[in-house]
């Protein structure tokens, strides 16, 4: 498991660099073929024992910010790449661009306030200790990327961390590789670029690779926490993997579905299924541009898209146990 | 010593009010260690320093304590409810890593935020009070009882190269900077009888400070505390960090000795700023002044930007440039 270290890497969507060398690192010596293609995705293919094809993805990106001005006293402005409740970024450390230039989303003291204030990305303003324009611009350009600072822990059942979403699922991919599973299919494992800002690399990857079917590896969203109702939670953390009947954007394959909930129940993985349709995967992408029959396995997980989310080491276990059991087998 | 390095050690402790001990301790340690001084930890929990003299008794004071939350309520699963103690902004706990002080040790807990997916228009438009927060306990949650207390889990760094960044610097950075001043004294004849009291208890109700002003019983308390820096508010001059001490002014303190620090330093060559403040100043000062028979009083601030958060800022050369004046205003006996 590398989720540690992989939460821990900058990597907003664009800049998926760092993530990507340090996948490629690891695995480079266990695959039969790799490449970076055109638009950044890492594609590594492992032979199995048929001539098919399964691609199975993980996206590289996390959501995060970009420059977008830099102010007369210095200070910085941002806006958002993914979606982020402006709510959840006050008084967070950040990391801005190739010179990892550290900084401070800076807050109002509640002393002064005025009752309640409301946060909006536009008053949001990251402070990195430049009290000019022209010294802030020493620094940081418009343009750069500011990514939450690494703060991953790993404590006894959980892991909590910045980009769970989705280094989770980058992190399985790479345990699938080292494990020296006997593939039924040539694998190609993706991993890709740019999810959070509108699915913008595995679709790239899904016409180079042509696949039979495809597989995407998430984290995902679970809301069972004392605030939000139980009825209306997408997934509980300690209940296994998600599997995803329907999302934003695709129906899973009925066949593929089944499959994984067969392989689930006969070796007594706990798993849950999806309650809720919100938010989209890549499979949406997939689907659009090849047409491919798509499954999506999520890890689920509290607090995505924030500074902050946390998931159950279980959860990652058995989520890596059914992929583990999928992928050698002959699913269609 | 290295201002820059003891505040960020005094930062990354953590002190409660009422639960100030490890910060006492380790300024106890440093104090000690930079000039020959008397040390005593009274009834209430106090640091008093005294660097001893024949002259007019003269007493600074910098509280130690920082803001923090309480456990209040089990949930199901490892998650609890919080409540804080201090004055802080609920939106600036939301996705906050937390360590919870148990009786068994450290316990990390996540203040979580339903993911935005998730989330419709009545909740996205939602102001969060701290009743709508909740902790997800990540550690042996089992010794979590309600009533244990909780500080921010972040580290201090250098933000860029003249500013501090991390929690709590209300108040170290006060107390980072007397520890200097004492330091800086090593090189003057100093005839004044002098007390550092690193106090408890500020933001919890300021009983800490004015217990030790009374048995002290000084002829003047200087109170060195942070004022909010780089940031307009209407009516009021716009104190900046980076532009040296702020000497405040108001009836909490004595006009005369607010004049002389002023005029001395004009004379050294300090910058300053002054900030004006109505009927109180919300510091320890406010509380000084009228012990026993009352005692004269000068406020001395900090700027600060982000009071009250994860990551408060503050810029070192303020900090040294307090110390500077301070070291000759004391050295003069505090004329």
């Amino acid at each position: 498991m590398f989720l540690k270290e992989l939460s821990d890497i900058p990597g907003v969507s664009g800049f998926e660099g760092k993530v990507r060398e340090f996948i490629k690192e690891k695995i480079k010596d266990k695959v039969d073929y790799i490449e970076t293609d055109k638009l950044g995705n890492l594609i590594a293919l492992k032979k199995g024992k048929v001539n098919k094809k399964l691609m199975i993805t993980a996206h590289m990106d996390e959501v995060g910010f970009i420059v977008s001005n830099i102010e007369e006293d210095g200070k910085i402005s941002i806006i958002p790449l993914g979606t982020i409740d402006p709510r959840v970024v006050l008084g967070k450390k950040v990391v801005i661009g190739e010179k990892q230039i550290l900084g401070v989303i800076g807050s109002k003291p509640v002393h002064l306030m005025e009752g309640y204030e409301k946060v909006s990305f536009e008053n949001i303003k990251v402070d990195i200790g430049a009290t000019k324009k022209q010294e802030a611009e020493s620094k940081v350009k418009i343009g750069d990327f500011v990514s939450f600072a690494p703060n991953a822990m790993v404590h006894e059942e959980w892991i909590s961390g910045k980009a769970l979403d989705d280094r989770g699922g980058c992190s399985i991919l790479m345990d699938l590789i080292l494990s020296g599973l006997d593939l039924y299919y040539d694998t190609f494992f993706a991993f890709v670029i740019q999810e959070e800002t509108g699915l913008r690399g595995s679709g790239s990857c899904a016409f180079k690779i042509n696949p039979d079917f495809a597989i995407v590896v998430e984290t995902t969203t679970s809301g069972d926490n004392p605030e939000f109702p139980p009825d209306r939670r997408s997934s509980e953390l300690g209940k296994g993997p998600v599997i995803t009947p329907a999302h934003r954007g695709y129906v899973n394959d009925e066949r593929l579905f089944n499959f994984a909930v067969k392989v689930a129940k006969e070796n007594n993985i706990p798993y849950q299924i999806k309650r809720r349709t919100v938010g989209g995967t890549d499979a949406a992408r997939i689907a659009i541009t090849t047409g491919t029959p798509s499954l999506v396995i999520s890890i689920p997980s509290r607090y995505i898209h924030s500074p902050m989310s946390v998931v159950n080491i279980s959860d990652y276990q058995n989520t890596l146990k059914l992929l583990s059991l999928i992928l050698i087998k002959e699913v269609l | 010593m290295e201002v820059k390095e003891i505040l960020k050690n005094l930062s990354n402790l953590d002190g409660p009010s009422g639960y100030e001990f490890p910060v006492i301790k380790y300024i106890k340690d440093v104090a000690e260690k930079i000039a020959p001084v008397k040390t005593l930890i009274d009834n209430h929990g106090n640091l008093i320093v005294r660097k001893k003299g024949d002259g007019r008794k003269i007493a600074l004071f910098a509280h130690t304590d920082e803001i923090a939350f309480v456990i209040t309520k089990k949930e199901f699963g490892n998650y609890f409810r919080i409540h804080t103690f201090g004055g802080v902004d609920p939106k600036v706990v939301i996705s906050q890593r937390l360590r919870i002080h148990t009786k068994e040790g450290i316990s990390y807990g996540i203040v979580g935020m339903l993911e935005p997916h998730l989330q419709n228009e009545e909740i996205r438009q939602k102001n969060i009070t701290f009743d709508d927060l909740f902790i997800d306990v990540l550690d042996k949650s089992d010794s979590v009882q309600i009533g244990d207390l909780a500080t921010f889990d972040s580290e201090a760094f250098d933000l860029n190269e003249r500013y501090i960044a991390g929690k709590a610097l209300d108040n170290r950075a006060s107390c980072a900077t007397l520890l200097y001043t004492l330091e800086l004294l090593n090189q003057f004849i100093v005839n004044a009888d002098i007390y550092f009291v690193f106090s408890v208890r500020e933001e919890d109700g300021v009983s800490g400070a004015v217990n030790a002003a009374y048995k002290i019983n000084p002829d003047l308390a200087i109170v060195l505390d942070v004022t909010h820096g780089d940031i307009l508010r209407p009516s009021y001059p716009k104190i900046e960090t980076g532009k040296g001490p702020v000497l405040d002014i108001g009836p909490m303190v004595n006009y005369e000795y607010f004049d002389k620090i002023k005029n001395l330093a004009e004379k050294l060559s300090v910058n300053y700023q002054i900030e004006p403040n109505g009927d109180h100043s919300h510091t320890d000062t406010d509380r000084i002044q009228i012990t026993r028979e009352g005692i004269p009083t000068l406020l001395i601030s900090i700027p600060l930007r982000y009071m009250h958060t994860p990551y408060e800022v503050v810029n070192i050369r303020d900090m040294e440039e307090t110390a500077r004046l301070l070291s000759f205003f004391l050295a003069r006996g505090g004329e």
